[in-house]
């Protein structure tokens, strides 16, 4: 009897597959004209709203690149409490759902939700082809009116100045979250044991500050080649010294094989002999930690690495300085997240509510208090709370004469970004200048330049 | 004779070490693997093979709940388990048909069925993927166990077909005369028999789904319904990673299956080499 | 009972299901998959039909392709050899010892089971310069390689590394396939064989190598057709890095289509493989697959 029970079980579910199995198949002989993910955006948006709609609450989906339960990385939680508050504060109201990955399959899953008509109402996005992806098909939304309406563009430092990545054609895609420029870190400790007493301001210096670190025993540099993007913020500083135009490249009207991007790369490889000596291998992570571990003398990263460096090593905060990448004549790499709307969204109201909270005061105090990161508005904040070295990161990007995004999300794919950072980790490895650039030049050829 | 068992003694010597030794290769990775799972990330890079100070169980609570590999391996045991009942089901129907009854294509079928067995995932990951997007069924386990029962489909119906043709004719006579029905010789008689079969293509079948990686990690993005290879991936964050607590992810993700292998080893390998053997 | 086994109505029944599923999510799918290789076809527009396009681009243009097809002949290659190799050998030894017999062949085993994600993950933490072996090595005073990172020579290093962890990982199914057609080679051969003064190895390159040479088909099948699907290993140890050095088709394939969105590209590199994984089936049947032998 039992056993006759379990057959009906298991046959009745084999039924309920098959009939998904065959719905799955019924049309697909006439799929491969018919692929056109575009029309069925509105359809689903609607289908999502019409649960919501019932209960009275407006659902919104946020999707974002890093897991907020289980990240440490500061900016990530203040996020989750900013979402927490949201959500607080609007109950019964709208409510925001959060989807996650991790930043290696953020855009791969975004595209994906996109290409399936299921775009989230709200992701965030960082400036730059990555956004000119969904601005350009209509799958971002024009914020500016949203930003004008109520006096919220004027809480931002600088007013429209603060939007000059996230506009296009005189249309604001993307609200900025937060700034986080590209410095240098040092151990104030070392610098002294070697003898140097001002920082270098120009390539010579740099080189200079080197040898007298090594001279001492010290290893001047720690960076991650192992991860890829690293490696490559610094070939951006170089390249961007040297005069290198991203965009009469993108455009075709300059070439990867020019004397300026020679001599940057030269550079490149002049000054990884005093990389550490693992640094082919290492992760970020495990460059950073070898410069708060102390067994390096200078770090070049992003500010975001602040609270990694200070949460992991309490005591290094007061040995640790910072300074702007020399020679680059007031140039600074800066980064911004970013948050989009999706053009189909059904609750407009409810994403630009939302959008707001990552704005106020209260995130926007402990962006600057916590994370470490540079506030996007005007808000006050207590400068004691925040980390030391934030004040430093402030005053190179005050002191800045102009700024520009990191090399690989300023090309013109994000293929090509991957591939500039690609071949700089090759030609750290060993492959020629020549040979490397001779590579990046084909892959524009054959991908870029002909379209 | 003398010299020759004293040589043979001495040649077994040397076998054992050599195979104790490889058993150390094959022990010592997954050893080292717990232990620095109980280790903290602040110490982790400065002495990576010093004794922790302080077992940090914590690290694998933040894994399984904060990491969500709870609820992964929960979503790993309901696909990959729905898919067992489902392929043992449809694959032995099939199976009993190609391999007992009397029809002229059931050569075409069994060929067609087992062209399967060449074919990579890959291939048809594609094409899948945008139809089962435009239907919504991304995202969701019904997704992820149409392609999984697909795939393991062909090896299931080799190897039941094989079973149920060296089953004797004469049980399904005497059952014919008794009145038995086709369905029911097939529930009564043939399922009851195959009982070995079942459990090889079963074991075969789990093992290969539990460890699937690449289509569970393009047709899934939802946390909630990540399986546990996924999981796997997501202490990488955006400018630094948890590098202990990825590790006691680690141990999470193979503790199950090490635990039900060590219980039924024997069994293990004998079925899954079965399997290969008729594969 | 004829009349029984007969009964169209039936048969459908207990056919359908499995004929429909695989249809509609395999067979079908490859033939999409084979035209959208004809196509121009991004993820947000419609394919469009460019014909050899992006086989002319796969062949002349894309440098990656080229490393991804030696890599992937590489792993074909050196797995069927050492998986013979080292499958016979251990399944040599593990039938001549009595004691333990049993503790060795489920360890070695073992990694089988696990999911290869996990495993390389693992492995790629034990190859990391600050983690793991060269922290041993340089307790005594040795210098490592940059294990997943070296980009010198024909192979790079990588490829071996991960080669040897998949030999690690897969070993133990060649052995157990030779030890199951070992252990049925009937015992008096070998007693007969003895008895004419044979030692253990002449019986072994006399007796067992000619007779187990029907599995050693199906173990080389086995081997070859995994070795061209490999993906997991690479992806949690490499990625494809240092700068594509270490893709393999699967990857390459998997960063073409779902990184850059490139699906029309992508199906090409999968109807290679496809291509690939024919070829080899059919190659190993015709030449080394050879009836059982009466035993």
């Amino acid at each position: 009897m039992k056993k006759k029970v379990l057959s009906v079980l298991l046959s009745t579910a084999m039924v309920a597959s098959m009939l998904v199995g065959c719905g799955g198949g019924s049309d697909a002989p006439a799929a491969p004209a018919a692929d056109n993910g575009g029309s069925q955006d509105t359809a689903s948006s609607g289908d999502a709203a019409a649960p919501a709609a019932s209960e009275g609450v407006e659902e919104i989906t946020w999707m974002f690149w890093d897991d907020l339960n289980a990240t440490e990385d500061l900016i990530s939680i203040g996020y989750k409490d900013t979402v927490e508050r949201f959500n607080k504060d609007y109950e019964g109201k709208y409510h925001v759902n959060v989807v996650t990955t991790n930043l290696e399959e953020y855009y791969p899953k975004l595209n994906a939700l996109v290409a399936a008509g299921e775009t989230p109402d709200c992701f965030i996005v960082s400036p730059g082809p990555n956004l000119d992806v969904y601005v350009d098909p209509g799958v971002a939304a024009d914020l500016t009116d949203y930003l004008k309406a109520d006096g919220w563009l004027d809480t931002f430092n600088g007013g429209e100045g603060a939007f000059s990545q996230q506009t296009y054609d005189g249309k604001i895609y993307a609200v900025p979250l937060n700034i986080a420029a590209a410095c240098v870190f040092y151990n104030t400790e070392m610098f002294e044991a070697a003898g140097i007493t001002t920082m270098p301001t120009d390539w010579q210096g740099m080189l200079d500050a080197c040898d007298k670190l090594q001279a001492a025993g010290y290893t001047p540099l720690t960076i991650s080649a192992g991860t890829a993007w690293c490696l490559s913020m610094l070939a951006g500083y170089l390249c961007d010294s040297e005069g290198v135009d991203l965009a009469a490249i993108d455009s075709g009207n300059a070439s990867w094989l020019d004397a300026n991007v020679v001599s940057a790369t030269n550079k490149l490889v002049e000054i990884s002999k005093y990389f550490q000596q693992t640094a082919a291998g290492d992760t970020n992570d495990v460059a950073t930690a070898n410069f708060y571990n102390e067994e390096a003398a200078m770090l070049i990263q992003g500010s975001w690495a602040i609270a990694q460096i200070n949460g992991a090593n309490p005591d290094f905060e007061s040995k640790c300085g910072v300074f702007a990448f020399p020679g680059t004549d007031g140039r600074v790499i800066a980064k911004s997240d970013s948050l989009a709307m999706s053009a189909k969204t059904a609750h407009p109201d409810a994403v630009i509510a939302f959008m707001k909270y990552f704005t106020d005061d209260t995130a926007q105090k402990y962006t600057a208090e916590v994370g470490g990161k540079i506030p996007v508005t005007t808000v006050e904040y207590d400068a004691s709370k925040a980390p030391a070295q934030l004040e430093y990161v402030m005053d190179v990007f005050g002191n800045a004469k102009s700024t520009f995004g990191f090399y690989n999300e300023s090309m013109a794919t994000t293929e090509a970004g991957a591939f500039f950072d690609d071949t700089m980790v090759s030609i750290y490895l060993g492959t020629p200048v020549e040979d490397g650039l001779a590579s990046l030049e084909d892959f524009y050829k054959n991908n870029v330049w002909n379209k | 004779m003398n010299t020759r068992k004293k040589k043979s003694k001495i040649s077994t010597k040397i076998i054992y070490i050599f195979l104790s030794l490889l058993a150390v290769v094959y022990l010592l990775p997954l050893l080292w693997v717990i232990y620095v799972s109980l280790k903290d990330d602040k110490t982790l890079f400065v002495s990576p093979w010093a004794l922790p100070e302080r077992l940090m169980f914590e690290n694998y609570t933040f894994a399984w709940t904060a990491g969500r590999l709870g609820v992964a391996t929960l979503n790993s045991a309901l696909v990959c388990g729905i898919t067992l009942i489902l392929c043992l089901l449809i694959g032995s129907m099939a199976a009993f048909a190609i391999g007992r009854m009397r029809w002229k294509l059931s050569g075409a079928m069994m060929t067609y069925f087992l062209t399967g067995m060449m074919i990579p995932v890959h291939c048809i990951l594609i094409p899948v993927f945008t139809r089962f997007s435009k239907m919504h069924l991304t995202n969701s386990q019904v997704g992820l166990i149409l392609p999984y029962l697909t795939l393991s489909l062909p090896i299931t119906i080799f190897i039941m077909t094989g079973f149920f043709q060296s089953l004797p004719n004469e049980l399904f006579e005497s059952a014919c005369i008794d009145g038995c029905s086709i369905y029911r010789s097939f529930t009564h008689i043939a399922l009851p028999l195959s009982k070995t079969g079942l459990f090889v293509t079963g074991l075969m079948t789990f093992v290969a789904n539990w460890n699937e990686l690449l289509l569970a990690m393009v047709f899934i993005s939802d946390d909630a319904k990540k399986t546990l290879p996924v999981s796997l991936s997501k202490f990488v964050g955006p400018y630094n990673t948890n590098y202990s607590q990825m590790f006691a992810a680690i141990v999470i993700a193979i503790i199950p299956t090490i635990i039900v292998y060590c219980m039924f080893s024997n069994q293990i390998v004998e079925g899954l080499t079965a399997g290969a053997v008729k594969g | 009972m004829d009349k029984l086994l007969r009964d169209k109505k039936a048969i459908v029944i207990f056919v359908a299901p499995a004929f429909l599923l695989f249809t509609f999510v395999l067979f079908i799918p490859i033939c999409q998959s084979v035209y959208y290789s004809f196509c121009e076809y991004n993820a947000l527009t419609a394919p469009k039909f460019i014909g050899f396009e992006n086989y002319r681009q796969l062949f002349t243009i894309d440098r990656t392709m080229k490393i991804a097809l030696k890599n992937s002949l590489f792993f074909l290659v050196f797995s069927v050899v050492t998986q013979l190799i080292a499958g016979l050998i251990l399944a040599a030894l593990l039938t001549n010892i009595k004691r333990g017999r049993d503790f060795f062949k489920n360890v070695y085993y073992l990694p089988c089971v696990l999911s290869s994600a996990a495993l390389g993950l693992l492995w790629m933490f034990v190859f990391t310069p600050k983690l793991g072996i060269n922290q041993i090595l340089a307790q005594f005073g040795i210098e490592g390689p940059l294990w997943l990172m070296d980009t010198k020579g024909f192979i790079i290093l990588p490829m071996w590394v991960i080669a040897s962890v998949s030999l690690w990982q897969y070993v133990g199914q060649s052995m157990m396939l030779y030890m199951a057609q070992i252990s049925g080679i009937s015992g008096t051969l070998y007693e007969a064989s003895y008895i004419d003064g044979c030692t253990k190895t002449q019986a072994f390159r006399y007796i067992t190598l000619p007779l187990i040479r029907p599995m050693v088909a199906t173990a080389m099948s086995l081997n070859a057709i995994g070795s061209l699907k490999f993906f997991d290993l690479i992806f949690n140890m490499t990625e494809g890095g240092p700068n594509h050095m270490t893709d393999v088709l699967a990857t390459h394939l998997y960063q073409q289509g779902f990184k850059y969105f490139k699906y029309g590209y992508a199906s090409a590199i999968g109807t290679i493989l496809l291509i690939m994984c024919l070829i080899v089936t059919f190659i190993i049947n015709k030449f080394v697959k050879v009836d059982n032998y009466e035993m």
